[in-house]
């Protein structure tokens, strides 16, 4: 007595279905049935999940579809064999293609052609007409399809408890007879258990936007699309128990598993009859040949021969091809690249030159990244230029077709807040509650239904509504919501991919993608290479070709001098505004205690401060044991092995997985599902577990219990933030030669991170200012000398000088700059020229606002007096005739003053060359005992002091338990403060509102890095109000009006409204990272 | 005399008149909100939330983020319209001519009325004062012209009075923004550097059209009285109601009658002329010893036809006790509505509820049953049976949605179903007798189940298997099991009879 489920939708029938393809896979094995599939509506999306669940719980997996179809009744499609999946593939591809990205189109006629070796069951209309038959539109359909499709139809039968039962029965049998269709039952399951109504329920609210109260019919009127007992099913059937022997029937047709597909190489990669190992073996040597002209170190001969032994033996050599092939692409058309991954720290990578960072340097085993029993493909990421990466792709769409190379789809999952909102919506929440709930809870887990907090938050704990919600929620995580793309994994084969998935537009122009991620592809075992784009590469393009424009300098990430002591000793000094990865806070106030002085120091500096080592204490301990205050020392001998490199502290995250796996006994594999795991919700219980799993085991041999929960916790940070050896190793890399251009060419970086801008932590004043600092000479804005991007001119000093481009005017277009330029044959000389070459008031306006006229002589508010004028043009006969203003009554305007000037620069460009506008209150500030941030260093630890300044950025890491760090500007240079979570508490509002911030407390000087331990804030905005406008005037209104109080107070809004216009958007916010 | 204008300026108008119904707001900082591109962006705010540094146009989550205590409500569109034409209905009594100025202001021509309340100052104050007393933050302005009142109002003093030329350099001295600009043309104009009134009134004409526009012009030439600035006055709606005084006190039947007829007469031209039909109708008659006697009449849609209101009455007319006499009487309609003209048709053959003949009816009987004792019933999307249907609150209510025919259901449905007596074979086979009322019924045919689980989010329970049965005799039942039949506690009901 068996049967096999044959008709399911799982959660990747998008709001349709309410369980995860492995909860029915795993049901469906507990319940002993012989077999079951998964037909999501027109997708493949979730099969291989459920192939990796049943082959782990030993039931057989079926993989189908259900088609829906245009012009006709929905059909389930069961493959028998590869070809027939194939040509399912095909058809869902060319469903995809035909319409926009999330839906699939396909009639009667595509399935046709694409039936053979493939079964199907027609899906009858769920209830009768009012004739209690089938309509005959219906009827004709089946005749259509008996015809095409003959015995490899059936008909679905199945038992709904709608209370016309018995009567569709006996109608389908009629039909069955009638076109000796064979009915075959099926239970339409939506979930693995009724349980799961509710979820489904609200589930349908969501996907037709509506609330369970008014809901109504679409909602479904019982529970009885679950999994059931197969005793049940035999028993709802008992009058047809044929159609239940036929599932057995079917299971057994269909012998196809997703295991048959095997992956093929794309042949372009082998074209001269060698086989791939042969030309890999022959392309490294001659390359390490050309890399070290014809002298080649001995222990680099060792590692080849010793990776390319490792390669034969995986058969990976495909995979260092295909990469090798679109380094050589980047390469020919000068796109800077850099690969990173498990693989790309290897000589045969860096011979190849698919990555600079030279292996020599350090030293990383090979074996240790890529592992052999997992047998999983190697991992090789290459970051491209982001500007350029798409020459790439579509490199590698052009070359392979887009037929055979697409990009890995992301399923993105429902997260917390977004599935809160959803349900609560749903569930007929006010949008006010639905707002309040989403932002008062965070962090998944019990504490949801924690009574205190919500009664905090103003809910009822009691209210069975929101416990409902919470309920329902906590099952929604986790859900697929959509496929998105992947950000580059690309996928390449031989075949036409669509035989093997079925393909997909992307939302972007040009770009095919497939229905599966990641971990389908992985379990699968076909190798992907990830095509990134990374900022920093740009700007580091573009500071080499400025280096070779005005030094004459040829750079590559090769070339650069290694081991530079004038770049550590600058790093050291956290002077790295703009630097790749070791720019931000955090990172420059560990600079000067970690005192990076070799190129392994940056790798460890990259990978420090991360939430993984931060959230499992790590930095102290390492920062002790390397200034030699703590004994390095190591909890066992297996694992000094581990961990000598970091000197007893595990910082990287395979030092960590390695730790899971010899000192608490996981094997790799589980190590990996552990880190894995860690980056889901869903497996809630799996983490547990395996928290359990790991302390006992550390503890068994023979580790303390808190050194095994610092372990643990470090995993945990690693889960989603993980940092390998390897990838900092490459980012270090960057990291050095970013610091290098700083370090000896400081015009040329400036000019670089402001064309490649939005990129990075700083805003361009910081940029410009700290470009100021190391004496470049920075010239403003013009519209004689400018262009759209900024860029050098004459050598002034050591430096050329910066002159900026239009880019950073805000609002401004680059078809109008690029029309200026055009026209710029020679020197302009009025604004009506501009006119002339059909430039519009707003852009002269825009430019007026920039300041961007002076050298024709004019301030902006002379420009814009004129620019303001200029609509007013000769027409008709007159068209074309010299337009005089000074034919005009003159008229004066008042003279505007200079902190007016920075105040409009701040507005137009977000920075000043003038001036920095905290300077002008410098007076005031001096009155309130106030220290200049360059002045802070020369003090002792500490000290009581008062700094202010604008405010540039605000963190709240959540790593470091509610302290904000705020970091200010003013004209001297930037202060780092410190403000505890009590304190933030009570000035929360002066924290986050102040352009300008006043902050009161203790310095702590630590070495080179100064803080500032806040106790008081004060918002001193005010006092940039006043810079707009010239004292006189101010007085005058003052003394003139009648008033005795003064007017702002009475007249709280509107009384400055234009002002206050002005004001309210010229200083940036600051930024806020929380 | 010249024209006299006064302009009242309310700063916080909605968040005042939210106050107003909830006093416990006004101590807490709470601000109005609404949608804006998918963002919550704050409307308005009240003085506490301001004096947090809370503004108009911030996102609602930046402002909680700094001050988390926040209280927001949704904002309600047009509540400035509504508020302020009830604000300038009220001012009616300080001079004919009130007009609204939205978003925020109300403006008084108010020539030749302030002598009444002896002289400007008093004559502000009171108006002031009053609206101040009942919650709102106000200024106040008075000036030979809207534009320097409404000038003065925002950006003078709290009170302020521009009597003639003397005192035009206080308003020269105003901001730009007072001139009633748009916001692009005030930045612009602050960009030049022309911050006050006077800085643009010393230019060319000339220069400023070719840069300003007209506007700018006309908005300063309105101000400074150079140009009429004309003002729509608001008209209030007179309530529907007459009244009927008798020379002599009316004690008769027919008396009654007559002056009901008369009063109908005048209340339905009325209403006919504007479009209007009542629902709901009083009419009241003073004795002479000071009791009040009045009869009602509701109808189920709305009419203006006298005939029709005049049967609707005839019948408690009755009830009326004249006692010594009635000196007066009146008829008041608290429920009026839009009448929708229909296209009038040569053969009237409409049935059903399109036909006016049967809805006159419908509201005779009614009144003469009172009312819950005709009843309109409308399908409703729910699968729970008990919930299927509700009653219509008019007669004229659309369908929301269709009568279901797909599935079986009674034309009788019990309000509640009775427990019955049955014998039906396990598991889940269908009921073979029952009994009913004492009478035992044989089942011969039967259709199920139906199983109609409990609508989760309204209430627990189990869940019923319907069957519809027909016994012996040919008539059929609606029954249900109550729970799976695997459970123990399951139980038999019958729920509706078909026809």
């Amino acid at each position: 007595m068996s049967y096999a489920e044959l008709q399911v939708t799982s959660n990747f029938s998008f709001l349709r279905g309410a369980s995860h393809p492995e909860e029915l896979v795993e049901e469906a094995a507990a319940y002993n049935y012989s077999a079951i599939a998964i037909t999501d509506r027109n997708s493949l999306a979730g099969v291989v999940r459920a192939h990796v669940a049943a082959k782990a719980k030993g039931i057989k997996f079926i993989t189908a579809c259900c088609l829906d179809l245009i012009d006709g009744a929905s059909l389930l499609a069961y493959p028998t064999d590869k070809t027939a999946y194939g040509q399912l593939c095909s058809l869902l591809t060319k469903g995809n293609f035909r319409t926009e990205k999330g839906k699939c189109d396909l009639y009667k006629a595509d399935v046709y052609e694409a039936r053979k070796g493939i079964k199907f069951i027609i899906i009858p209309p769920p209830s009768l007409n009012p004739d209690l038959d089938f309509d005959p539109a219906f009827k004709k359909n089946i005749e259509e399809y008996q015809e095409v499709f003959s015995k490899d139809l059936y008909m679905a039968i199945t038992r709904s408890y709608q209370g016309d039962d018995q009567k569709r029965f006996f109608r389908l049998s009629q039909l069955a007879n009638r076109f000796n269709i064979p009915l075959i039952a099926t239970n339409d399951v939506h979930y693995h258990h009724p349980a799961r109504r509710q979820l489904q329920d609200v589930l349908t609210c969501i996907r037709e936007k509506c609330t369970i109260h008014n809901a109504g019919f679409l909602l479904h009127k019982n529970a009885e699309r679950y999994l059931k007992s197969v005793d049940e099913m035999f028993r709802l059937f008992r009058h047809y128990p044929d159609a239940i022997k036929r599932t057995q029937e079917l299971s057994e047709a269909c012998q196809f598993t997703l295991d048959n597909l095997n992956y093929t190489t794309p042949g372009e990669l082998a074209d001269d009859g060698k086989t791939l190992q042969q030309k890999l073996t022959a392309i490294t040597w001659q390359c390490a040949k050309e890399k070290y002209e014809g002298n080649i170190p001995g222990k680099i001969i060792a590692n080849i021969n010793h990776e390319l032994r490792f390669i034969e033996q995986m058969n990976y050599a495909y995979f260092f091809l295909q990469v090798y092939d679109f380094v050589c692409f980047a390469r020919q058309q000068n796109i800077l690249f850099q690969g990173r991954g498990s693989a790309a720290n290897s000589s045969v990578c860096y011979c190849l030159g698919i990555t600079s960072v030279n292996p020599e340097k350090f030293e990383l085993l090979f074996e240790r990244f890529i592992s052999a029993e997992r047998h999983e493909p190697p991992d090789i990421d290459v970051d491209f230029e982001h500007e350029r990466r798409e020459e790439v792709m579509q490199y590698i769409f052009n070359k392979y077709g887009r037929h055979r190379a697409a990009i890995v789809a992301t399923v993105t999952q429902q997260h917390q807040k977004g599935s809160m909102r959803d349900v609560a919506k749903a569930m007929g929440l006010s949008l006010d509650a639905v707002n309040r709930l989403s932002a008062s809870i965070s962090g998944f887990g019990d504490e949801w239904f924690d009574k205190e907090k919500l009664t905090e938050n103003g809910f009822n704990a009691n209210d069975k509504l929101l416990r409902r919600v919470l309920e329902l929620t906590a099952q929604y995580i986790g859900f697929p919501r959509q496929l998105g793309q992947h950000t580059g994994g690309f996928v390449i084969t031989q075949e036409n991919l669509s035989g093997i998935c079925p393909i997909l537009n992307a939302r972007m122009e040009n770009r095919t993608c497939i229905e599966w991620n990641k971990d389908d592809i992985d379990a699968l075992g076909f190798p992907k290479v990830d095509v990134l784009a990374l900022g920093m590469l740009t700007c580091i393009r573009k500071a080499f070709e400025l280096a070779k424009q005005h030094y004459g300098l040829d750079l590559t990430l090769d070339n650069v001098p290694h081991d530079d002591p004038a770049v550590y000793e600058m790093i050291c000094h956290a002077d790295t505004i703009g630097v790749f990865q070791i720019e931000s806070r955090a990172q420059q106030a560990m600079l000067p205690r970690l005192k990076p002085k070799t190129f392994y120091d940056l790798v460890i500096e990259v990978a420090i401060v991360r939430p993984g080592p931060i959230q499992g204490d790590m930095v102290h301990p390492y920062l002790k044991r390397r200034n030699g205050e703590e004994l390095v020392e190591y909890p066992s001998k297996e694992l000094e092995e581990i961990l000598k490199r970091t000197l007893g502290v595990p910082l990287f995250q395979e030092q960590a997985m390695k730790i899971a796996i010899v000192a608490a006994g996981f094997t790799p594999t589980e190590a990996d599902a552990l880190r894995k795991s860690m980056a889901t919700f869903k497996a809630q219980g799996l983490i547990s577990k395996f928290e359990q799993k790991l302390i006992t085991g550390m503890i068994k041999n023979g580790y303390s219990e808190e050194y095994a929960h610092r372990v643990f916790r470090q995993l945990e940070g690693f889960g989603s933030y993980g940092f390998p050896e390897s990838h900092a190793a490459s980012f270090a890399h960057l990291v050095y030669i970013s610091a290098w251009i700083k370090c000896h060419y400081p015009d040329i970086f400036a000019c670089a991170l402001l064309n490649s801008q939005p990129m990075g932590f700083y805003q361009p004043a910081q940029i410009v200012a700290d470009a100021r600092n190391h004496t470049v000479d920075l010239r403003p804005i013009d519209i004689n000398y400018s262009a759209w991007d900024s860029l050098l001119e004459e050598k002034v000093n050591k430096y050329h000088a910066l002159r900026l481009g239009f880019r950073q005017i805000k609002g401004i277009s680059k078809e109008d700059i690029e029309q200026l330029i055009l026209h710029r044959k020679e020197f302009f000389t009025s604004i009506q020229q501009l006119r002339d070459i059909g430039l519009s008031k707003t852009t002269l306006e825009t430019l007026a606002d920039a300041d961007a006229f002076r050298s024709i002589g004019l301030d902006r508010r002379q420009a814009l007096w004129q620019v303001s004028a200029s609509h007013d043009q000769p027409t008709g006969i007159f068209r074309g005739q010299q337009f005089n203003i000074e034919d005009e009554k003159k008229v004066s305007l008042p003279e505007m003053i200079l902190s007016e000037h920075v105040v409009h620069d701040y507005a137009s460009t977000s920075l000043s060359l003038k001036a920095h506008p905290v300077s002008f209150i410098r007076e005031k500030l001096k009155l309130l005992h106030i220290t200049s941030a360059a002045e802070l260093s020369h003090l002792h630890d500490g000290d009581l002091i008062k700094v202010s300044g604008l405010v540039l950025v605000r963190q709240r890491p959540g790593t470091a338990k509610g302290i904000c760090f705020i970091t200010i500007e003013d004209e001297t240079g930037s202060a780092n403060l410190v403000v505890f979570p009590n304190i933030f508490q009570k000035f929360r509002k002066e924290i986050l509102q102040s352009r300008l911030l006043m902050a009161e407390g203790k310095l702590q000087i630590e070495g080179e890095v100064v803080h500032v331990i806040v106790s008081t804030c004060y918002d001193l905005s005010k006092l940039l109000h006043h810079l707009a406008v010239s004292k006189e005037k101010e007085l005058s209104l003052l003394t003139l009006s009648r008033a005795d109080q003064t007017p702002s107070a009475i007249y709280p809004h509107q009384k400055s409204q234009g002002q206050k216009i002005i004001q309210k958007e010229i200083f940036p916010k600051g930024r806020n990272f929380r | 005399m010249g024209k006299r204008f006064a302009t009242i300026w309310f700063h916080y108008l909605k968040t005042d008149w939210f106050c107003r119904y909830r006093p416990e707001l006004l101590r807490l900082p709470f601000v109005l909100t609404a949608p804006d591109h998918g963002r919550m962006i704050i409307t308005a705010v009240n003085p506490c939330a301001y004096h947090q540094g809370i503004v108009v146009g911030m996102v609602l989550a930046d402002a909680r983020a700094v001050v988390p205590s926040l209280k927001y409500f949704d904002d309600i569109p047009g509540l400035p319209q509504k508020l302020l034409t009830s604000i300038a209905k009220w001012c009616i009594r300080f001079s004919p001519i009130v007009t609204i100025d939205l978003p925020d202001g109300i403006i008084i021509d108010a020539t030749g009325c302030a002598h009444l309340w002896n002289g400007e100052g008093s004559y502000l104050d009171s108006i002031a004062g009053r609206l101040i007393q009942i919650g709102y933050h106000v200024n106040a302005a008075m000036a030979d012209t809207p534009g320097k009142a409404w000038a003065m109002a925002h950006f003078g003093e709290q009170r302020s009075i521009i009597n003639s030329d003397e005192e035009l350099t206080a308003f020269l001295f105003l901001p730009v923004a007072a001139l009633r600009l748009e916001v692009e043309t005030v930045i612009r104009l602050n960009k030049l550097g022309l911050r006050q009134i006077r800085d643009i009134l010393s230019m060319p004409r000339s220069v400023l059209r070719r840069r300003f526009g007209n506007h700018l012009l006309m908005r300063l030439d309105q101000s400074l009285g150079q140009q009429e600035e004309i003002i729509q006055p608001v008209q209030p709606v007179e309530p529907y109601s007459e009244r009927l005084p008798c020379l002599e006190p009316i004690v008769t039947a027919t008396g009654i009658e007559i002056a009901l007829k008369k009063l109908l007469e005048v209340l339905c031209k009325r209403l006919q002329q504007e479009g209007k039909g009542i629902r709901k109708l009083i009419f009241k008659g003073y004795r002479v010893d000071g009791n009040i006697q009045a009869i009602d009449i509701g109808t189920n849609s709305a009419s203006s036809n006298a005939d029709h209101l005049f049967k609707l009455f005839e019948i408690k007319i009755s009830s009326i006790e004249p006692a010594l006499g009635i000196e007066l009487f009146t008829l008041d309609a608290p429920k009026v509505e839009d009448i929708h003209a229909t296209q009038e048709k040569f053969w009237n053959k409409a049935c059903g509820l399109e036909n006016p003949g049967l809805i006159k009816l419908l509201d005779r009987v009614s009144n003469k049953m009172g009312d819950n004792k005709i009843h309109r019933f409308l399908p409703v999307e729910h699968h729970w049976p008990e919930r299927s249907v509700k009653i219509a609150a008019s007669i004229n209510e659309k369908l929301t949605t269709q009568w279901r025919t797909d599935r079986q259901r009674p034309i009788y449905l019990l309000q509640h179903p009775e427990p019955i007596k049955v014998t039906a074979p396990i598991p889940d086979y269908p009921p073979m007798l029952f009994r009913y009322q004492n009478k035992l019924h044989k089942v011969k045919k039967v259709d199920g189940p139906e199983r109609i689980e409990r609508e989760w989010w309204i209430e627990e329970g189990q869940h019923r298997d319907y069957y519809a049965v027909e016994d012996e005799e040919g008539i059929r039942y609606w029954l249900f099991r109550s729970g799976h039949y695997s459970d123990k506690n399951y139980e038999w009901f019958i729920h509706g009879f078909f026809a």
